[in-house]
Protein backbone atom coordinates (compact mmCIF):
# COMPACT_ATOMS: atom_id res chain seq x y z
CA UNK A 1 0.00 0.00 0.00
CA UNK A 2 2.93 2.34 0.33
CA UNK A 3 3.44 2.83 -3.33
CA UNK A 4 -0.38 2.91 -3.56
CA UNK A 5 0.06 6.61 -1.24
CA UNK A 6 3.06 7.65 -3.18
CA UNK A 7 1.42 7.72 -6.32
CA UNK A 8 -1.32 9.70 -4.57
CA UNK A 9 1.04 12.25 -3.52
CA UNK A 10 2.28 12.36 -6.86
CA UNK A 11 -0.67 12.69 -8.47
CA UNK A 12 -1.70 15.64 -6.12
CA UNK A 13 1.79 17.73 -6.89
CA UNK A 14 0.80 17.38 -10.28
CA UNK A 15 -2.54 18.57 -9.82
CA UNK A 16 -1.07 21.28 -8.04
CA UNK A 17 1.01 22.21 -11.10
CA UNK A 18 -1.71 21.77 -13.20
CA UNK A 19 -3.75 24.36 -11.28
CA UNK A 20 -1.23 27.02 -11.23
CA UNK A 21 0.22 26.13 -14.68
CA UNK A 22 3.14 28.22 -16.15
CA UNK A 23 2.94 30.55 -18.66
CA UNK A 24 6.11 32.10 -19.95
CA UNK A 25 5.89 34.06 -23.04
CA UNK A 26 7.53 37.14 -24.60
CA UNK A 27 5.10 40.13 -24.99
CA UNK A 28 7.81 41.61 -26.94
CA UNK A 29 6.29 40.60 -30.90
CA UNK A 30 2.90 41.10 -32.42
CA UNK A 31 1.21 37.62 -31.90
CA UNK A 32 -0.60 36.43 -35.07
CA UNK A 33 -2.49 33.32 -35.44
CA UNK A 34 -3.70 32.46 -38.46
CA UNK A 35 -6.29 29.12 -39.43
CA UNK A 36 -4.68 27.78 -42.67
CA UNK A 37 -1.15 28.31 -44.24
CA UNK A 38 -1.95 30.73 -46.61
CA UNK A 39 -2.84 33.26 -44.65
CA UNK A 40 0.13 32.09 -42.56
CA UNK A 41 2.54 32.82 -44.88
CA UNK A 42 1.14 36.03 -46.26
CA UNK A 43 1.15 37.65 -43.07
CA UNK A 44 5.17 36.58 -43.06
CA UNK A 45 5.95 38.28 -45.90
CA UNK A 46 4.03 41.36 -44.42
CA UNK A 47 5.30 41.11 -41.10
CA UNK A 48 8.32 39.97 -41.05
CA UNK A 49 10.69 39.97 -37.77
CA UNK A 50 8.00 41.99 -35.83
CA UNK A 51 5.40 39.06 -35.36
CA UNK A 52 5.06 35.84 -34.16
CA UNK A 53 3.26 33.79 -36.19
CA UNK A 54 0.93 30.76 -35.43
CA UNK A 55 -0.65 28.62 -38.04
CA UNK A 56 -3.94 26.54 -36.17
CA UNK A 57 -4.39 23.66 -39.40
CA UNK A 58 -1.30 21.86 -40.55
CA UNK A 59 -1.02 22.39 -44.18
CA UNK A 60 -1.47 18.89 -44.71
CA UNK A 61 -4.77 18.67 -42.87
CA UNK A 62 -7.89 18.98 -44.42
CA UNK A 63 -9.30 22.67 -43.18
CA UNK A 64 -12.88 21.61 -42.92
CA UNK A 65 -12.05 19.30 -39.94
CA UNK A 66 -9.19 20.16 -37.70
CA UNK A 67 -9.09 18.43 -34.10
CA UNK A 68 -8.75 20.86 -31.27
CA UNK A 69 -5.59 20.89 -28.93
CA UNK A 70 -5.02 22.56 -25.62
CA UNK A 71 -2.29 24.73 -27.88
CA UNK A 72 -4.76 26.11 -30.30
CA UNK A 73 -6.35 27.91 -27.31
CA UNK A 74 -3.35 29.35 -25.36
CA UNK A 75 -2.31 30.66 -28.91
CA UNK A 76 -6.00 32.28 -29.50
CA UNK A 77 -5.30 33.37 -25.86
CA UNK A 78 -2.33 35.46 -26.33
CA UNK A 79 -3.45 36.52 -29.88
CA UNK A 80 -3.35 40.20 -30.79
CA UNK A 81 -4.90 39.11 -34.02
CA UNK A 82 -6.68 36.37 -35.63
CA UNK A 83 -6.42 35.74 -39.54
CA UNK A 84 -9.42 33.23 -40.62
CA UNK A 85 -11.39 33.24 -44.28
CA UNK A 86 -14.11 33.55 -43.18
CA UNK A 87 -16.58 31.78 -46.01
CA UNK A 88 -17.71 29.30 -42.99
CA UNK A 89 -14.44 27.38 -43.94
CA UNK A 90 -13.41 27.25 -40.23
CA UNK A 91 -17.17 27.37 -39.10
CA UNK A 92 -17.07 23.53 -37.70
CA UNK A 93 -14.37 24.32 -35.03
CA UNK A 94 -12.79 27.74 -34.72
CA UNK A 95 -15.84 29.42 -33.23
CA UNK A 96 -15.55 27.23 -29.64
CA UNK A 97 -11.81 27.93 -29.87
CA UNK A 98 -12.35 31.65 -29.88
CA UNK A 99 -14.96 31.08 -26.93
CA UNK A 100 -12.52 29.07 -24.71
CA UNK A 101 -9.25 31.30 -25.69
CA UNK A 102 -11.75 33.97 -24.09
CA UNK A 103 -9.36 36.59 -25.73
CA UNK A 104 -11.56 39.68 -26.13
CA UNK A 105 -9.07 41.21 -29.08
CA UNK A 106 -10.07 38.87 -31.60
CA UNK A 107 -13.50 38.38 -31.07
CA UNK A 108 -15.84 38.03 -34.10
CA UNK A 109 -16.09 41.62 -35.31
CA UNK A 110 -13.45 43.02 -33.41
CA UNK A 111 -10.15 44.63 -35.44
CA UNK A 112 -8.11 41.80 -34.04
CA UNK A 113 -10.19 39.44 -36.07
CA UNK A 114 -9.64 39.54 -40.48
CA UNK A 115 -11.83 37.63 -42.01
CA UNK A 116 -10.34 37.48 -45.27
CA UNK A 117 -13.29 36.44 -47.54
CA UNK A 118 -15.14 39.70 -46.28
CA UNK A 119 -15.69 42.49 -49.37
CA UNK A 120 -14.95 39.35 -51.66
CA UNK A 121 -17.42 38.39 -54.61
CA UNK A 122 -17.17 34.34 -53.74
CA UNK A 123 -17.91 32.07 -56.48
CA UNK A 124 -20.87 29.59 -56.45
CA UNK A 125 -23.30 31.00 -53.61
CA UNK A 126 -25.66 28.94 -53.67
CA UNK A 127 -29.27 30.12 -54.62
CA UNK A 128 -31.37 27.61 -52.72
CA UNK A 129 -29.57 25.97 -49.09
CA UNK A 130 -30.48 22.27 -49.79
CA UNK A 131 -28.24 19.62 -47.81
CA UNK A 132 -29.01 17.56 -50.80
CA UNK A 133 -26.08 19.21 -52.68
CA UNK A 134 -23.82 18.11 -50.34
CA UNK A 135 -21.54 20.27 -48.40
CA UNK A 136 -23.36 23.80 -48.25
CA UNK A 137 -21.26 26.61 -47.82
CA UNK A 138 -24.09 29.32 -47.27
CA UNK A 139 -21.22 32.63 -48.37
CA UNK A 140 -19.75 30.73 -51.56
CA UNK A 141 -17.33 28.66 -52.03
CA UNK A 142 -14.24 29.39 -49.38
CA UNK A 143 -11.59 28.17 -51.18
CA UNK A 144 -11.03 31.90 -52.45
CA UNK A 145 -7.31 32.12 -52.00
CA UNK A 146 -6.21 30.05 -55.01
CA UNK A 147 -7.17 33.25 -56.75
CA UNK A 148 -3.74 35.39 -56.51
CA UNK A 149 -5.85 38.20 -57.33
CA UNK A 150 -7.65 37.34 -54.18
CA UNK A 151 -4.64 36.58 -52.23
CA UNK A 152 -3.85 40.09 -53.10
CA UNK A 153 -7.10 41.06 -51.26
CA UNK A 154 -6.22 39.15 -48.50
CA UNK A 155 -2.57 40.52 -47.68
CA UNK A 156 -4.15 43.78 -47.97
CA UNK A 157 -6.48 42.88 -45.10
CA UNK A 158 -3.85 41.40 -43.03
CA UNK A 159 -1.58 44.54 -43.41
CA UNK A 160 -4.65 46.50 -42.39
CA UNK A 161 -4.92 44.37 -39.19
CA UNK A 162 -1.40 44.63 -38.43
CA UNK A 163 -0.92 48.01 -38.56
CA UNK A 164 -3.82 48.81 -36.13
CA UNK A 165 -2.71 46.27 -33.62
CA UNK A 166 0.84 48.20 -33.84
CA UNK A 167 0.55 51.38 -34.73
CA UNK A 168 4.67 52.06 -34.36
CA UNK A 169 5.11 49.51 -37.26
CA UNK A 170 2.60 50.23 -39.41
CA UNK A 171 4.68 51.83 -41.90
CA UNK A 172 6.70 49.06 -41.62
CA UNK A 173 3.91 46.99 -42.50
CA UNK A 174 2.81 48.86 -45.31
CA UNK A 175 6.49 48.50 -47.07
CA UNK A 176 6.41 44.74 -46.92
CA UNK A 177 2.83 44.88 -48.69
CA UNK A 178 4.43 47.32 -51.31
CA UNK A 179 7.04 44.37 -51.48
CA UNK A 180 4.26 40.90 -51.40
CA UNK A 181 2.37 43.20 -54.17
CA UNK A 182 5.37 43.82 -56.78
CA UNK A 183 6.17 40.48 -56.67
CA UNK A 184 2.89 38.81 -57.09
CA UNK A 185 2.09 41.53 -59.46
CA UNK A 186 5.05 40.47 -61.35
CA UNK A 187 4.63 36.76 -61.48
CA UNK A 188 0.78 37.30 -62.73
CA UNK A 189 1.46 37.81 -66.25
CA UNK A 190 3.87 35.29 -65.85
CA UNK A 191 1.85 32.51 -65.00
CA UNK A 192 -0.86 33.88 -67.25
CA UNK A 193 1.54 33.42 -70.27
CA UNK A 194 2.56 29.88 -69.05
CA UNK A 195 -1.29 28.67 -68.71
CA UNK A 196 -1.76 30.71 -72.28
CA UNK A 197 -2.05 27.40 -74.31
CA UNK A 198 -4.20 25.39 -72.20
CA UNK A 199 -7.32 27.78 -72.24
CA UNK A 200 -10.45 25.93 -72.17
CA UNK A 201 -8.92 22.44 -70.92
CA UNK A 202 -10.34 20.40 -68.51
CA UNK A 203 -8.81 19.05 -65.59
CA UNK A 204 -10.65 16.46 -62.96
CA UNK A 205 -9.87 17.19 -59.24
CA UNK A 206 -11.03 15.25 -55.96
CA UNK A 207 -13.06 18.00 -54.22
CA UNK A 208 -14.40 21.38 -55.87
CA UNK A 209 -11.63 23.36 -54.05
CA UNK A 210 -10.28 25.08 -57.33
CA UNK A 211 -13.00 27.19 -59.37
CA UNK A 212 -11.11 30.88 -58.45
CA UNK A 213 -7.67 29.09 -59.78
CA UNK A 214 -9.29 27.38 -62.58
CA UNK A 215 -11.09 31.41 -63.35
CA UNK A 216 -8.36 32.94 -62.97
CA UNK A 217 -6.42 30.60 -65.39
CA UNK A 218 -8.34 29.81 -68.20
CA UNK A 219 -8.99 26.02 -67.21
CA UNK A 220 -12.03 23.98 -66.11
CA UNK A 221 -11.73 22.48 -63.36
CA UNK A 222 -15.28 21.01 -62.86
CA UNK A 223 -15.54 17.32 -62.78
CA UNK A 224 -15.18 15.87 -59.42
CA UNK A 225 -14.20 12.25 -58.05
CA UNK A 226 -16.77 13.34 -54.94
CA UNK A 227 -20.07 12.79 -56.46
CA UNK A 228 -21.22 15.78 -54.08
CA UNK A 229 -18.74 17.91 -51.74
CA UNK A 230 -17.87 15.82 -48.78
CA UNK A 231 -19.45 12.69 -50.07
CA UNK A 232 -16.83 10.03 -50.91
CA UNK A 233 -16.60 8.56 -54.47
CA UNK A 234 -19.43 6.10 -55.32
CA UNK A 235 -18.27 3.49 -57.77
CA UNK A 236 -21.26 4.79 -60.04
CA UNK A 237 -20.08 8.71 -60.29
CA UNK A 238 -16.27 7.30 -60.69
CA UNK A 239 -17.81 5.15 -63.74
CA UNK A 240 -19.12 8.17 -64.86
CA UNK A 241 -16.42 10.21 -64.53
CA UNK A 242 -13.93 8.19 -66.25
CA UNK A 243 -15.77 7.80 -69.01
CA UNK A 244 -16.35 11.38 -69.27
CA UNK A 245 -12.80 11.61 -69.09
CA UNK A 246 -12.14 8.98 -72.22
CA UNK A 247 -14.32 10.72 -74.14
CA UNK A 248 -13.60 14.60 -73.75
CA UNK A 249 -10.01 13.14 -73.59
CA UNK A 250 -9.28 14.46 -70.39
CA UNK A 251 -5.56 13.66 -68.75
CA UNK A 252 -4.98 15.43 -65.68
CA UNK A 253 -6.08 14.88 -62.22
CA UNK A 254 -4.88 17.29 -59.06
CA UNK A 255 -5.07 15.86 -55.29
CA UNK A 256 -4.13 17.59 -52.48
CA UNK A 257 -2.40 15.63 -49.76
CA UNK A 258 -5.32 14.90 -47.31
CA UNK A 259 -7.58 13.85 -50.35
CA UNK A 260 -8.12 9.69 -50.84
CA UNK A 261 -4.90 9.29 -52.90
CA UNK A 262 -6.03 5.51 -53.83
CA UNK A 263 -9.17 6.62 -55.51
CA UNK A 264 -7.63 8.99 -57.45
CA UNK A 265 -4.75 6.35 -58.26
CA UNK A 266 -7.19 4.04 -59.75
CA UNK A 267 -9.02 6.69 -61.80
CA UNK A 268 -5.11 7.55 -62.87
CA UNK A 269 -4.27 3.87 -63.64
CA UNK A 270 -8.05 3.42 -65.86
CA UNK A 271 -7.72 6.00 -67.51
CA UNK A 272 -4.06 7.21 -68.09
CA UNK A 273 -4.29 10.32 -66.62
CA UNK A 274 -1.65 11.66 -65.03
CA UNK A 275 -2.07 12.11 -60.88
CA UNK A 276 -0.72 16.08 -60.34
CA UNK A 277 -0.09 17.08 -56.57
CA UNK A 278 -1.94 20.30 -55.54
CA UNK A 279 -2.34 21.78 -52.20
CA UNK A 280 -3.81 24.97 -51.00
CA UNK A 281 -1.64 25.70 -48.45
CA UNK A 282 2.19 26.79 -49.08
CA UNK A 283 3.55 23.44 -47.20
CA UNK A 284 1.13 21.21 -48.24
CA UNK A 285 3.71 20.49 -51.21
CA UNK A 286 7.28 20.89 -50.48
CA UNK A 287 9.71 23.59 -51.49
CA UNK A 288 6.65 25.96 -51.22
CA UNK A 289 7.25 27.98 -48.08
CA UNK A 290 5.54 31.30 -49.76
CA UNK A 291 2.62 31.54 -51.31
CA UNK A 292 4.33 32.80 -54.03
CA UNK A 293 6.14 29.77 -54.28
CA UNK A 294 2.88 27.99 -54.06
CA UNK A 295 1.33 29.11 -56.70
CA UNK A 296 4.47 28.96 -58.80
CA UNK A 297 4.75 25.38 -58.19
CA UNK A 298 0.92 24.77 -58.57
CA UNK A 299 1.47 26.19 -62.42
CA UNK A 300 4.34 24.67 -63.56
CA UNK A 301 3.61 21.36 -62.14
CA UNK A 302 -0.14 21.95 -64.51
CA UNK A 303 2.03 22.89 -67.11
CA UNK A 304 4.10 19.71 -67.35
CA UNK A 305 0.66 17.92 -67.45
CA UNK A 306 -1.24 19.46 -69.47
CA UNK A 307 1.75 19.40 -71.80
CA UNK A 308 2.71 15.43 -71.30
CA UNK A 309 -1.05 14.21 -70.82
CA UNK A 310 -2.37 16.21 -73.42
CA UNK A 311 -0.52 14.75 -76.61
CA UNK A 312 -1.36 11.30 -76.46
CA UNK A 313 -5.16 10.35 -77.87
CA UNK A 314 -6.87 7.24 -77.94
CA UNK B 1 -6.19 32.65 -12.48
CA UNK B 2 -3.53 30.70 -14.70
CA UNK B 3 -3.71 30.51 -18.60
CA UNK B 4 -4.44 26.85 -17.52
CA UNK B 5 -6.71 26.44 -15.46
CA UNK B 6 -8.93 28.77 -17.94
CA UNK B 7 -8.46 26.76 -20.64
CA UNK B 8 -8.77 23.71 -19.11
CA UNK B 9 -11.55 24.70 -16.31
CA UNK B 10 -14.47 23.33 -18.23
CA UNK B 11 -13.15 20.03 -19.28
CA UNK B 12 -11.82 19.47 -15.68
CA UNK B 13 -15.53 19.91 -14.84
CA UNK B 14 -16.58 17.74 -16.97
CA UNK B 15 -14.31 14.98 -16.21
CA UNK B 16 -14.97 15.58 -12.24
CA UNK B 17 -18.37 15.68 -12.23
CA UNK B 18 -19.38 13.59 -14.73
CA UNK B 19 -17.66 10.06 -14.41
CA UNK B 20 -19.19 9.78 -10.88
CA UNK B 21 -22.16 7.89 -12.31
CA UNK B 22 -20.42 6.04 -15.43
CA UNK B 23 -18.46 4.43 -12.42
CA UNK B 24 -21.03 3.05 -10.74
CA UNK B 25 -22.87 2.19 -13.77
CA UNK B 26 -19.65 0.47 -14.79
CA UNK B 27 -19.79 -1.65 -12.20
CA UNK B 28 -22.76 -3.30 -13.01
CA UNK B 29 -21.71 -3.87 -16.32
CA UNK B 30 -18.15 -5.09 -15.98
CA UNK B 31 -20.50 -7.56 -13.35
CA UNK B 32 -22.80 -8.80 -16.08
CA UNK B 33 -19.86 -9.31 -18.31
CA UNK B 34 -21.54 -6.95 -21.39
CA UNK B 35 -18.15 -4.64 -21.79
CA UNK B 36 -19.26 -3.68 -25.38
CA UNK B 37 -22.98 -2.73 -24.31
CA UNK B 38 -21.93 1.29 -24.50
CA UNK B 39 -20.45 0.84 -27.92
CA UNK B 40 -23.54 -0.74 -29.05
CA UNK B 41 -25.57 1.80 -27.52
CA UNK B 42 -23.78 4.64 -28.42
CA UNK B 43 -23.64 3.16 -32.08
CA UNK B 44 -27.43 3.14 -31.75
CA UNK B 45 -27.95 6.31 -30.69
CA UNK B 46 -25.31 7.87 -33.67
CA UNK B 47 -27.49 5.99 -35.91
CA UNK B 48 -30.74 8.45 -35.13
CA UNK B 49 -28.27 11.17 -35.39
CA UNK B 50 -27.29 10.29 -38.53
CA UNK B 51 -31.25 9.61 -39.51
CA UNK B 52 -32.54 13.27 -38.25
CA UNK B 53 -29.32 14.48 -40.37
CA UNK B 54 -30.79 13.40 -43.44
CA UNK B 55 -34.00 14.63 -42.71
CA UNK B 56 -32.89 17.84 -42.64
CA UNK B 57 -32.23 18.77 -39.21
CA UNK B 58 -29.77 20.25 -37.77
CA UNK B 59 -27.08 18.23 -35.34
CA UNK B 60 -28.45 20.27 -32.40
CA UNK B 61 -32.18 20.87 -33.26
CA UNK B 62 -34.61 19.32 -30.34
CA UNK B 63 -35.47 16.52 -33.08
CA UNK B 64 -32.10 14.97 -33.40
CA UNK B 65 -32.04 14.47 -29.88
CA UNK B 66 -35.73 13.04 -29.94
CA UNK B 67 -34.71 10.78 -32.65
CA UNK B 68 -31.37 9.88 -31.12
CA UNK B 69 -33.35 9.13 -27.87
CA UNK B 70 -35.98 6.95 -29.66
CA UNK B 71 -33.25 4.39 -30.68
CA UNK B 72 -31.91 4.79 -27.40
CA UNK B 73 -34.83 3.24 -26.33
CA UNK B 74 -35.50 0.72 -29.01
CA UNK B 75 -32.05 -0.30 -28.58
CA UNK B 76 -32.82 -1.02 -24.78
CA UNK B 77 -35.40 -2.86 -25.62
CA UNK B 78 -33.53 -4.73 -27.98
CA UNK B 79 -30.68 -5.45 -25.11
CA UNK B 80 -33.63 -6.40 -22.54
CA UNK B 81 -34.96 -9.28 -25.01
CA UNK B 82 -31.03 -10.73 -25.05
CA UNK B 83 -30.85 -11.10 -21.31
CA UNK B 84 -29.24 -14.85 -21.85
CA UNK B 85 -31.88 -17.18 -21.14
CA UNK B 86 -29.53 -20.08 -21.97
CA UNK B 87 -25.57 -20.56 -22.55
CA UNK B 88 -26.32 -21.36 -25.88
CA UNK B 89 -26.14 -17.85 -27.64
CA UNK B 90 -23.67 -15.58 -25.43
CA UNK B 91 -25.25 -11.88 -24.78
CA UNK B 92 -21.96 -10.69 -26.10
CA UNK B 93 -22.23 -11.82 -29.33
CA UNK B 94 -25.79 -10.55 -29.58
CA UNK B 95 -24.46 -6.96 -28.10
CA UNK B 96 -21.54 -7.10 -30.98
CA UNK B 97 -23.86 -7.60 -33.82
CA UNK B 98 -26.22 -4.90 -32.31
CA UNK B 99 -22.98 -2.49 -32.67
CA UNK B 100 -21.95 -3.80 -36.53
CA UNK B 101 -25.06 -3.15 -37.49
CA UNK B 102 -25.81 0.02 -36.20
CA UNK B 103 -22.37 1.11 -37.40
CA UNK B 104 -22.99 -0.35 -41.16
CA UNK B 105 -26.04 1.64 -41.13
CA UNK B 106 -25.21 4.91 -40.08
CA UNK B 107 -22.40 4.74 -43.28
CA UNK B 108 -25.32 3.96 -45.43
CA UNK B 109 -26.89 6.86 -43.90
CA UNK B 110 -24.28 9.49 -44.13
CA UNK B 111 -23.09 8.15 -47.84
CA UNK B 112 -25.96 10.22 -48.43
CA UNK B 113 -25.14 13.04 -46.04
CA UNK B 114 -21.86 15.14 -46.05
CA UNK B 115 -22.99 16.36 -42.60
CA UNK B 116 -23.47 13.47 -41.15
CA UNK B 117 -19.81 12.68 -42.07
CA UNK B 118 -18.69 15.25 -39.81
CA UNK B 119 -21.32 14.19 -37.19
CA UNK B 120 -20.51 10.61 -36.48
CA UNK B 121 -16.57 12.06 -36.29
CA UNK B 122 -17.49 13.83 -33.71
CA UNK B 123 -19.51 11.24 -31.88
CA UNK B 124 -16.38 8.67 -32.28
CA UNK B 125 -13.84 11.02 -31.11
CA UNK B 126 -15.76 13.76 -29.07
CA UNK B 127 -14.31 17.40 -28.17
CA UNK B 128 -13.93 16.84 -24.45
CA UNK B 129 -11.32 20.10 -24.85
CA UNK B 130 -14.30 22.45 -26.30
CA UNK B 131 -17.00 21.50 -23.89
CA UNK B 132 -19.33 24.43 -23.29
CA UNK B 133 -20.39 25.05 -19.52
CA UNK B 134 -23.96 24.76 -20.89
CA UNK B 135 -23.74 21.80 -21.95
CA UNK B 136 -21.23 20.37 -18.93
CA UNK B 137 -24.08 21.45 -16.27
CA UNK B 138 -27.10 20.19 -18.08
CA UNK B 139 -25.36 16.70 -18.23
CA UNK B 140 -24.72 16.85 -14.51
CA UNK B 141 -28.22 17.94 -14.15
CA UNK B 142 -29.54 14.61 -15.75
CA UNK B 143 -26.82 12.78 -14.33
CA UNK B 144 -28.11 13.36 -10.95
CA UNK B 145 -31.17 12.47 -12.24
CA UNK B 146 -30.07 8.99 -13.05
CA UNK B 147 -28.15 8.83 -10.44
CA UNK B 148 -31.08 9.65 -7.57
CA UNK B 149 -33.33 7.06 -9.49
CA UNK B 150 -30.14 4.47 -9.03
CA UNK B 151 -29.87 5.49 -5.61
CA UNK B 152 -33.77 4.90 -4.83
CA UNK B 153 -33.90 1.36 -6.21
CA UNK B 154 -30.22 0.75 -5.60
CA UNK B 155 -31.48 -2.82 -4.02
CA UNK B 156 -33.44 -3.54 -7.10
CA UNK B 157 -30.60 -3.19 -9.42
CA UNK B 158 -28.34 -4.48 -7.41
CA UNK B 159 -30.05 -7.48 -7.61
CA UNK B 160 -30.16 -7.19 -11.19
CA UNK B 161 -26.19 -7.40 -11.83
CA UNK B 162 -25.13 -9.06 -8.71
CA UNK B 163 -28.04 -11.59 -8.07
CA UNK B 164 -30.49 -12.45 -10.40
CA UNK B 165 -31.44 -15.77 -9.21
CA UNK B 166 -32.18 -14.54 -5.95
CA UNK B 167 -34.24 -11.47 -7.46
CA UNK B 168 -36.14 -14.12 -9.41
CA UNK B 169 -36.94 -16.04 -6.42
CA UNK B 170 -38.56 -12.76 -4.63
CA UNK B 171 -40.57 -12.11 -7.30
CA UNK B 172 -39.22 -9.30 -9.30
CA UNK B 173 -39.65 -8.11 -12.55
CA UNK B 174 -36.79 -8.76 -14.26
CA UNK B 175 -37.67 -7.72 -17.42
CA UNK B 176 -38.76 -4.37 -16.54
CA UNK B 177 -35.73 -3.67 -14.32
CA UNK B 178 -33.41 -4.30 -16.75
CA UNK B 179 -35.25 -2.25 -19.56
CA UNK B 180 -35.30 0.69 -17.29
CA UNK B 181 -31.39 0.06 -16.23
CA UNK B 182 -31.02 0.17 -19.91
CA UNK B 183 -32.44 2.84 -20.77
CA UNK B 184 -31.07 5.55 -18.12
CA UNK B 185 -27.73 3.58 -18.90
CA UNK B 186 -28.31 4.65 -22.68
CA UNK B 187 -29.31 8.16 -21.78
CA UNK B 188 -26.10 8.75 -19.43
CA UNK B 189 -23.95 7.10 -22.04
CA UNK B 190 -25.04 9.22 -25.18
CA UNK B 191 -25.34 12.43 -23.57
CA UNK B 192 -21.41 12.07 -22.14
CA UNK B 193 -20.91 10.77 -25.80
CA UNK B 194 -21.89 13.81 -27.33
CA UNK B 195 -18.95 15.60 -25.39
CA UNK B 196 -16.28 13.03 -24.82
CA UNK B 197 -16.69 10.46 -27.63
CA UNK B 198 -17.20 6.58 -27.49
CA UNK B 199 -13.22 6.19 -26.83
CA UNK B 200 -13.51 7.75 -23.66
CA UNK B 201 -17.07 6.64 -22.00
CA UNK B 202 -15.49 3.26 -22.36
CA UNK B 203 -12.70 3.91 -20.21
CA UNK B 204 -14.97 5.65 -18.04
CA UNK B 205 -16.84 2.99 -17.56
CA UNK B 206 -15.35 0.36 -17.65
CA UNK B 207 -11.42 0.62 -16.12
CA UNK B 208 -12.32 2.48 -12.92
CA UNK B 209 -14.44 -0.65 -12.18
CA UNK B 210 -11.91 -3.16 -13.26
CA UNK B 211 -9.79 -1.64 -11.09
CA UNK B 212 -12.14 -1.63 -8.15
CA UNK B 213 -12.75 -5.42 -8.69
CA UNK B 214 -9.01 -5.99 -8.21
CA UNK B 215 -8.80 -3.99 -5.00
CA UNK B 216 -12.41 -4.42 -2.83
CA UNK B 217 -15.28 -6.37 -2.49
CA UNK B 218 -18.33 -4.83 -1.36
CA UNK B 219 -19.96 -2.07 -3.33
CA UNK B 220 -18.82 0.81 -1.27
CA UNK B 221 -15.69 0.14 -1.46
CA UNK B 222 -15.53 -0.74 -5.23
CA UNK B 223 -17.14 2.53 -5.84
CA UNK B 224 -14.56 4.01 -3.67
CA UNK B 225 -11.76 2.85 -5.27
CA UNK B 226 -13.68 3.68 -8.61
CA UNK B 227 -14.04 7.26 -8.28
CA UNK B 228 -10.40 7.79 -6.89
CA UNK B 229 -9.15 6.35 -9.77
CA UNK B 230 -11.76 7.89 -12.23
CA UNK B 231 -10.42 11.45 -10.58
CA UNK B 232 -6.47 11.22 -10.50
CA UNK B 233 -6.72 9.98 -13.64
CA UNK B 234 -8.13 12.55 -15.25
CA UNK B 235 -6.65 15.37 -13.37
CA UNK B 236 -3.18 13.23 -14.80
CA UNK B 237 -4.49 13.04 -18.02
CA UNK B 238 -5.86 16.61 -18.57
CA UNK B 239 -2.38 17.95 -17.19
CA UNK B 240 -0.45 16.22 -19.67
CA UNK B 241 -2.68 17.08 -22.65
CA UNK B 242 -2.07 20.77 -21.63
CA UNK B 243 1.92 20.45 -21.24
CA UNK B 244 2.65 18.13 -24.03
CA UNK B 245 -0.30 19.68 -25.86
CA UNK B 246 -1.89 16.05 -26.78
CA UNK B 247 -5.35 15.41 -28.20
CA UNK B 248 -7.30 15.45 -24.53
CA UNK B 249 -9.80 12.53 -24.79
CA UNK B 250 -7.16 10.56 -25.50
CA UNK B 251 -4.41 11.45 -22.94
CA UNK B 252 -7.37 10.65 -20.40
CA UNK B 253 -8.25 7.61 -22.19
CA UNK B 254 -4.42 6.77 -21.64
CA UNK B 255 -4.61 7.78 -18.28
CA UNK B 256 -6.86 5.45 -17.17
CA UNK B 257 -5.14 2.51 -19.05
CA UNK B 258 -2.30 3.18 -16.94
CA UNK B 259 -3.90 3.72 -13.91
CA UNK B 260 -5.09 0.44 -14.45
CA UNK B 261 -1.54 -0.90 -14.36
CA UNK B 262 -0.23 1.16 -11.72
CA UNK B 263 -3.11 -0.34 -9.29
CA UNK B 264 -2.67 -4.15 -10.80
CA UNK B 265 1.15 -3.86 -10.02
CA UNK B 266 0.45 -2.85 -6.72
CA UNK B 267 -1.92 -5.61 -5.89
CA UNK B 268 0.64 -8.05 -7.23
CA UNK B 269 3.59 -6.30 -5.12
CA UNK B 270 0.99 -6.19 -2.10
CA UNK B 271 0.28 -10.16 -2.86
CA UNK B 272 3.74 -11.72 -3.52
CA UNK B 273 4.65 -9.74 0.36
Amino acid sequence: MQMKTTTLINMTILAGIFFFGISSNTYAKLNVVATTADFGAIARDIGGDLVAISVLAKPTEDPHFVDAKPSYISKLARADVLIEGGAELETGWLPPLIDGSRNTKIESGKPGHVMCAEGLALLEVPTTLDRSQGDIHAMGNPHFMTDPLNARYAAQRITAALGAADTQNSILYQKNLAAFLQRLDMKLPEWKKQMEPFQGRRVVAYHNSWPYFANRFGVKIDLFLEPKPGIPPTPAHLAEVMTTMKTENIRVIIIEPYENRKTAEAVSAKTGASLVNFSQYPGGIKGTDSYIELIDTLVNSLVTALKTGGTSKE
Amino acid sequence: MSEAFQIMMWPLLACLLLPGLLVYLGLHIVRREIIFVDLALAQVAALGICMAILLGHDAHDWQTTAWSGGFTFVGAALLTLTRPSGKRVPQEALIGIVYVVAAAASFLLLSRSPEGNEELRRTLVGEILLVQPGEVLRTFAMFTAIGIVHLIFRRKFWLLSFAPEQGKSEGIRLWLWDFLFYVLFGIAVTSFVRMGGVLLVFSYLIIPAVCANIFATTMRARLAVGWIVATLASVAGLYASYRLDLPTGAAIVCALGLALLLTSSVRIFHNSK
